[in-house]
């Protein structure tokens, strides 16, 4: 069942340095051609707490995290505790400390799943190689490469990279990974156990990114020129990325007062033509949502990222979820289009966040892009990045702002010197853009701006259809659920055949696709990392079609595959 | 430039006597004077009555939201540089529900204009109080008096070191003409609070009244405008006396603008609007995690 998936797990406190060696380890097995997917999970705390890194690494692509462990490395008591029963039979369990004291569960758990148990005390690893003890972390890497069965010289590479131009003593770096790599407590038997023979490498260095990376470049690569934030999880590290890399690309980037501002200053850019972008998760997206409706009133094309977490209120703020697709599809008030697109990972944030400019800009409206928690920190292996989409603005000059037209899309053109002045305004008004109360007025120009819709939702695809067309169970969702159902259907771990129907465009929404799914007869379970099933809502009320089966989960946790494949087996037909 | 060249076919829709009037034109025969075309200039109007004239004021231009009109407008100054930008709002709008947009406008000096309506009340939802509504009087909704202590607008803005405040009066558009001109011209972020006659909710403020308390600055010896200090003075007397000076109450141009300090946009001569065009991300793949 896992054949193609070797699993490794780092379990620990925020702050001990789990992070880094899990990213260490990550971008040594990209560059040695395996695919991983890497994912941490950490509580909103500095210091203390409780966190894990995981690396899923296979020969082929996936992109979602397994619940099983095949490697566990615990650098706490607390995190071995939590972890262990994760650990999958002849798996390894690495504790980083002086001593090791085990309960009676946990010895017999280790000894039902003949687990091997290994005691490594890397601070004084260090210590003995002349290194402080931050670089503990590079003798627990070593080791794993070790048992990894891996090229020394390519951790040594990976590492040096990462620190390049760093203030980091790369001698003593180096001297950790090779002490880790060439200790005596590595045995044999320790790799053969976890069958790493079965990865094959295509020897292709594969890139690592993120989702909110990918969300970064894509804008960027879609001419985005300015962007406006206020911290919030999991959103802020699209404005660490912007910000870091501003003196190369020579944006703006904003750290406005607070998300009200943040998407003003974006509507206000916007208005005078370049084009910008915020980002933000559910609350500040609340306080967004009156500037959303007056960019669906004045007609002012406005690009938000929605990173979602789990719950309402603050809820879990470093945990994932997928509860905002109702918030993004219907928040802010009055009757006015929108657009709101989902994305599933590196690839799809790269592309969809350069069509969300395209569509904000053709059709003046405001497009709001949801990523997950998941999504947005979780390290994506990719071989490319996909092609730039086009740049498409819409823009044409003309005598009336809110001209009426036959697809409800008015000439809008860039302020400049030589070009007639124009006001915006949320004001309802006429086509000159004058306020107006007439009765007339105010019945064309809202139905002239819901007019925009049907030319976009002709120009969005729909969704898209993965697995054997002969599939009778068809799983269908949005987002990150993609991950999980699509790593099952490419390696062929579910025992039946099943298929995947994927939203991106959740808004407008297209339903052909699904109307055929269920004139056929088949089975279809709508799957969803919320309680309520939100997607699931949105598509009933555009086809009458409920779902008698779901598939939701809502804890904080994203799907992994052995949710699925559980439920799959459970429910069989 | 021919003023009536800032004019639509709409006419103002204030009451009579109102100062918006007067504080409209004096805006547009700034804009005039100084040779600003109305495709150079864009204006952020609020919600309120200064925000009915938006209508009326033939510029680029957007009539947002309440409260929102510095932080819109920030977004569009940045954008463009070579335009002139100008946030016009009242006090209900900049002294409440954007209150924070005001601060942070003064902290980073942007360079712009932001003009305050000050007539003292929210006039367009017929009379409520606001921060500079006196205390005790009799408002809507408040047939016992205001109860909340007024704000000190002279010390809480010189408190945020401006780099421009100027206080003007809707009665003397000669002046509020010239100080607006000051205004656009200072590079960094002008701040002028205009004191409007308001006949219909706020009575007791006649022009007569108005009269009795306005002092021009330039009436005044030995005022340095660039000195805080002689600032904070004046402001100490206005809190005590209840006096108005009309005038460049401060004037700071060494602060540098926001933009300015920006080392992502040193050196470069366009401007964001102009920067639009598909961008070959190859080289920032250093960047991702």
């Amino acid at each position: 069942m896992y054949l193609k998936r070797i699993i490794v797990k780092f379990g620990g406190e925020s702050g001990q340095g789990i992070n880094s060696v899990g990213t260490i380890l990550t971008k040594s097995l990209n560059r040695a051609g395996y695919y991983t997917f890497s994912n941490r999970e950490y509580p909103s705390l500095i210091k203390g707490g409780f966190a894990n890194y995981q690396i899923d690494i296979s020969n082929s692509s996936i992109n979602s995290s397994s619940s099983k462990t095949n490697i566990l490395c615990c650098m706490s008591e607390r995190s071995l505790e939590e972890y262990i029963t994760d650990v999958l039979p002849n798996g390894i369990v690495i504790y980083d400390g002086k001593e090791l004291e085990l309960t009676p569960s946990e010895e017999e758990y280790i000894k039902q799943n003949n687990i091997k148990v290994i005691l490594i005390d890397s601070e004084e690893i260090a210590k003995e190689n002349n290194a402080p003890p931050i670089m503990a972390n590079a003798v627990l890497a070593g080791f794993i490469w070790k048992i990894l069965k891996q090229n020394l010289e390519i951790l040594n590479e990976a590492v040096e990279e990462m620190f390049e131009g760093k203030n980091i003593d790369m001698d003593a770096e180096r001297a950790c990974l090779q002490a880790g790599y060439n200790s005596p407590l590595y045995e044999p038997t320790l790799s053969e156990d976890i069958d790493i023979e079965e990865l094959e490498t295509s020897n292709n260095r594969k890139m690592t990114m993120t989702g909110n990376d990918a969300i970064s470049l894509g804008a960027l690569a879609g001419g985005m020129r300015a962007f406006f934030g206020y911290p919030m999880t999991p959103a802020t590290s699209i404005f660490k990325f912007l910000g870091e890399s501003a003196n190369d690309t020579k944006i703006l980037v904003k750290q406005a007062e607070n998300e009200i501002t943040a998407v003003q200053m974006t509507m206000g850019a916007m208005y005078m033509g370049t084009r910008a972008m915020t980002a933000t998760s559910g609350g500040g997206f609340d306080l967004m949502c009156e500037t959303i409706s007056c960019s669906g009133m004045s007609e002012t094309p406005l690009v938000i990222v929605v990173a979602q977490r789990i719950g309402s209120g603050t809820g879990v703020p470093t945990w994932t979820g997928s509860g905002d697709i109702i918030a993004a599809t219907k928040i802010a008030h009055g009757d006015f289009p929108r657009c709101v697109i989902q994305i599933a990972d590196a690839k799809s944030a790269f592309t969809l966040i350069q069509k969300a400019f395209n569509i904000a800009d053709k059709y003046q409206l405001p497009v709001i892009v949801l990523t997950e928690k998941q999504i947005a920190e979780g390290l994506f292996s990719l071989d490319a990045l996909p092609p730039n989409e086009r740049i498409e603005r819409g823009l044409q000059h003309g005598e009336k702002r809110y001209q009426l037209t036959t697809d409800g899309i008015s000439p809008r053109w860039i302020p400049s010197k030589n070009q007639k002045p124009y006001l915006h305004t949320s004001d309802e008004h006429t086509e000159e853009g004058y306020s107006t109360e007439n009765a007339q007025k105010v019945w064309e120009m809202s139905k002239k701006r819901t007019k925009k819709l049907e030319k976009l939702k002709a120009e969005i695809p729909e969704p898209e259809y993965f697995g054997s067309l002969d599939a009778t169970t068809i799983l269908v969702g949005s987002g990150n659920t993609k991950n999980p159902v699509l790593d099952i259907i490419n390696t062929s771990l579910s025992n039946e055949d099943i298929g995947y129907l994927h939203y991106e465009y959740i808004y407008p929404v297209k339903t052909e696709r699904l109307k055929e799914l269920i004139a056929q007869g088949k089975r279809l379970i709508l799957i969803e990392n919320n309680e309520t099933g939100q997607l699931g809502k949105l598509l009933t009320e555009e086809t009458g079609y409920k779902f008698n089966e779901k598939l939701l989960k809502f804890d904080g946790r994203p799907f992994f595959i052995e949710d699925i494949l559980n439920y799959l087996e459970k429910k069989e037909v | 430039m021919d003023i009536n060249i800032y004019n639509t076919e709409r006419k103002p829709t204030w009451c009579p006597g109102c100062g918006n009037f007067a504080i409209h034109v004096a805006l547009k025969k700034a804009l005039a004077e100084l040779n600003i075309s109305p495709s150079e200039a864009f204006i952020s109007f609020d919600i309120g009555c200064n925000g009915n004239g938006a209508d009326t004021v033939n510029t680029y231009a957007f009539k947002g939201l309440h409260g929102r009109a510095v932080a819109l407008a920030t977004g569009a100054h940045l954008a463009n540089r070579k335009y002139t930008v100008i946030a016009d709002q009242g006090d209900g709008a900049c002294f409440h529900e954007g209150i924070d947009h005001l601060i942070n406008a003064i902290k980073s000096n942007y360079d712009m204009t932001i003009l305050i309506h000050d007539n003292q009340n929210f006039a367009l939802t017929t009379g409520q109080a606001t921060v500079t509504t006196k205390q005790g009087k009799k408002m809507y909704a408040l047939p016992e008096g205001k109860p909340e202590r007024d704000l000190d607008v002279n010390h809480f803005i010189l408190s945020l070191k401006p780099s421009f405040f100027a206080k003007a009066y809707s009665g003397d558009p000669q002046q509020l003409t010239e100080i607006i001109k000051e205004g656009i011209e200072h590079k960094g972020c002008s701040v002028i609070q205009i004191a409007q006659s308001c006949p219909t909710y706020n009575k007791e403020c006649t022009p007569q009244w108005f009269n009795e308390h306005i002092v021009k600055l330039e009436t005044l010896q030995e005022y340095d405008k660039t000195s805080i200090d002689d600032a904070l003075r004046l402001a100490k007397d206005m809190s005590q006396t209840g006096k108005i000076y009309t005038g460049i109450i401060h004037q700071d141009n060494t602060i540098p603008t926001f933009y300015d300090r920006l080392q992502s946009r040193k050196g470069i001569q366009s401007e964001l609007v102009d920067e639009v065009r598909e961008y070959d991300i190859r080289g920032l793949l250093k960047y991702c995690n």
